[in-house]
């Protein structure tokens, strides 16, 4: 899954051979597991005696069970298999291996329902088995007729409750079955889909005597292993690390961060990127997106025009790039022109009521001013559609107009051009139209998600997890 | 099937018992499996040896409940009153009485 690009240097050999990719990637997952397994481990040092873990074919049922019984086994735990041998469920997910070498494997694939009870008691008695996986309950459940069942769910997890162990079903059943009412704790794993894009969630149904503040998570199968996605959290800016340039991807500018370009290959001069994003993103995550390509920009010595979103804080903008790349570059080679805030009018000489012109014809100066200082005379411009929206809502022609007259100066030139675009924009259809590459954020079960849609990528989480100010980008698989 | 010593009768009964109240409450399979995991499937040990396997097994209250639903048939079977089982139950003692009887 992890690949490592090599940057071959820019004609201006500025950069010799870069890796990207495969350390930053491993990392962000690596800390993308932790709160997963404080979590399982929680949940299982709870109240939770019994659990059923239920869902379809193929949405990962079995790795949950296996999380599980890595999480609370400790070493002392068993996992019994009515499907598929120990073998080959090493095979199926390699990185859970190790988790069932440590365990005992009991394949009861040839074995009735009686001994399978009799195998639960063989290893609840001693009592030192502490978590016991039945994957799955259902293809032996299904000997039984209703009563029967019940019965026999009862008797095991009688005896788990009398020795102190955990006992996880994994079931295939979709619908409530007898053992639905029986144990503690259901947790579903479904697959959902995502703007036509299939991705993994999980719902809590029950846990009882457990507070459950959040239902429904995102989560991931990379690497054969559980990782969920909590809501989304605000970095603390206070941990901005220096920011260190990132080199043009052959022709491509860098995005100024490993995950955007793995994500979308950077963007190549003259291109238009539209990031289009639903109401409920919040504006940190946008930063996350906004900030990177613009810093990197100015790291490389080249310059940015950004017309920020609704709502941005200029000054605290600024405070962010001063500590990522020193005062230097930010004063001399980026202009903020908040459109929404008349005292920014006043310093470019527009009166409160500009024309989309007018504005077209500050940036035109200001562009011209700032090409001058950029060390290959190249620019990047950053635009909040909702921000020129708000200013021009009586005159949505006139902004489109000048819009693609932007689009198609910047194409003429080596610009870049990134613009964020509200998904409920007027303006939405035309705009993506014109656009060479386009990205999508949305939140989904309190977690923003990224994917490309031109061109087509996979969804991916997006965390912060190492720098406050560059996003991480983690694969739904 | 049941090991059967002095007394034949009590022993049939005691074993029938074993089976229909473990089977009310266990179902079929888990009762098959509760005996043949306590080694008592080709026959039943005393009462006092059962009732410390069941014990360890479920524990005071399941063991509790199980010993209830046994003495609850043997009782019918027998033609005694049952004692009020619903508090604490001597499983050894009763069926010892039930065997003078």
């Amino acid at each position: 899954m992890t690949t490592t690009t090599e940057i071959e240097a820019n004609p201006s050999g500025r950069t010799n051979r870069q890796t990207i990719g495969a350390r930053a990637e491993l990392s962000e997952l690596a800390e993308a597991r932790i709160p997963t397994l404080l979590g399982l481990k929680q949940l299982m040092n709870g109240p939770i005696r019994t659990l059923l873990v239920k869902g379809l074919a193929g949405t990962g049922k079995t790795t949950v069970a296996l999380e599980i019984l890595k999480a609370a086994g400790k070493g002392n735990g068993a996992y019994i298999s009515s499907r598929v041998p120990q073998e080959l469920l090493e095979t199926h997910i390699p990185a859970m291996k190790e988790t069932l070498q440590g365990q005992d494997f009991l394949d009861v694939r040839l074995e009735d329902a009686t001994s399978a009870l009799e195998f639960v008691m063989g290893l609840t008695e001693p009592k030192k088995v502490k978590t016991i996986v039945f994957d799955s309950w259902d293809a032996l459940a299904k000997e039984f007729d209703s009563k029967e069942r019940l019965r026999a769910e009862k008797t095991l997890i009688a005896v788990s409750n009398n020795s102190g162990a955990q006992l996880v079903f994994v079931s295939e059943e979709p619908g409530a079955t007898t053992i639905d009412y029986l144990v503690d704790g259901i947790l579903e794993v479904s697959t959902v889909e995502e703007q036509d894009r299939s991705v993994r969630e999980f719902t809590i149904h029950k846990l009882r005597g457990t507070k459950i503040p959040q239902r429904k998570y995102l989560f991931t199968l990379l690497d054969g292993r559980f990782t969920f996605f909590e809501p989304y959290t605000t970095p603390s800016y206070s941990e901005i690390r220096k920011f260190t340039a990132m080199p043009d991807i052959g022709e491509a500018y860098s995005l100024g961060s490993p995950a955007l370009d793995r994500l979308l290959g950077g963007m190549v001069p003259g291109s238009t990127l539209t990031v289009e994003y639903d109401e409920d993103v919040p504006y940190f995550a946008l930063r996350a997106i906004e900030l990177p390509p613009i810093i990197n920009f100015l790291a490389m010595g080249r310059s940015a025009i950004l017309l920020p979103l609704p709502g941005a804080n200029t000054g605290l903008t600024s405070s962010v790039l001063t500590r990522a790349i020193g005062e230097g570059a930010p004063s001399e080679r980026l202009h903020i022109l908040d459109v929404l805030r008349s005292s920014d009018l006043k310093t470019t000489s527009m009166t409160k009521h500009a024309t989309p012109d007018e504005i077209h014809e500050v940036v035109t100066n200001e562009t011209t001013r700032l090409r001058k200082k950029s060390v290959d005379q190249a620019m990047l411009h950053v635009n909040s559609i909702a921000a020129l929206e708000n200013l021009f809502a009586s005159d949505l022609d006139s902004l489109l107009e000048v819009t693609s007259q932007e689009i198609i100066t910047l194409q003429q030139s080596r610009d870049a051009h990134i613009l964020f675009l509200p998904t409920n924009s007027p303006i939405r259809s035309r705009i993506l139209s014109m656009s060479s590459s386009h990205a999508r954020l949305s939140v989904r079960d309190g977690a923003v998600v990224m994917f490309g849609v031109k061109p087509f990528t996979g969804v991916y989480a997006l965390q912060h997890l190492e720098d406050p100010i560059l996003p991480s980008l983690t694969q739904l698989v | 099937m049941t090991r059967r010593t002095g007394d034949e009768p009590f022993a049939a009964a005691f074993n029938d018992s074993v089976h229909v109240g473990l089977d009310k409450i266990l179902g079929h399979s888990g009762t098959e499996a509760v005996l043949v995991h306590m080694k008592m499937a080709d026959g039943l040990p005393d009462p006092v040896e059962f009732h410390i396997k069941l014990l360890a097994l479920f524990g005071p209250a399941g063991t509790l409940s199980l010993e209830k639903a046994i003495v609850k048939h043997l009782g019918t079977v027998r033609s005694f009153e049952v004692m009020d089982v619903d508090g604490v139950l001597d499983f050894g003692a009763t069926m010892n009485s039930v065997q003078r009887a």
